[in-house]
């Protein structure tokens, strides 16, 4: 029984990183990036407590995307 | 053409205090080129590897994230700014 119940939580703690690969959805924290920019290197945590983020991803430059 | 929209509408979007960042894989040279030529006065973000985007989800995708860095509206396809709005206006100042 005990056993079991080690068992259970073991799998519960392997399957965990698996379920978070799921894309995030509304509700979800935003998952934090820093990378660089044309305004020098951007923090998303940054602009917690300051502002909204509309975040775009789009496929490239010079395209009509 | 969708960054360029949001530069038409970047007032609407800073005067509900958000944020608008464009992020593709594009090296910053490049952006800096590409921004220069459309007249972006918003950042463009270096996705290498798309590193960034293998943690959101894939293809053309926007997302508003709150204050409090909460995912609160998710959008497919070429974003619509008044879904966008509106939804910004509906956050907690």
């Amino acid at each position: 029984m005990m056993k079991n119940l080690l068992l259970s939580a073991a799998a519960l703690l392997i399957a965990a990183p698996t379920s978070s690969a799921e894309p995030p959805k509304a509700g979800d924290p935003a998952p934090l990036f820093e990378a660089p920019s044309t305004d020098g290197t951007i923090r998303l945590a940054d602009y917690r407590g300051r502002k909204a983020v509309v975040l775009a991803f789009y496929y490239a430059d010079f395209t009509s995307g | 053409m969708e960054m360029q929209a949001f530069q038409a509408d970047l007032s609407r979007f800073e005067s509900l205090n958000a944020q608008v960042l464009g992020v593709s894989p594009d090296n910053v040279e490049t952006h800096t080129k590409f921004s220069a030529s459309l007249g972006l006065r918003f950042p463009l973000v270096t996705d290498k590897d798309g590193a960034i985007q293998k943690r959101y989800a894939p293809g053309r995708i926007t997302y508003l994230i709150d204050a409090d860095g909460i995912i609160r509206f998710v959008q497919k396809g070429m974003p619509k700014h008044e879904d966008f709005l509106r939804e910004l206006g509906k956050l907690k100042k």
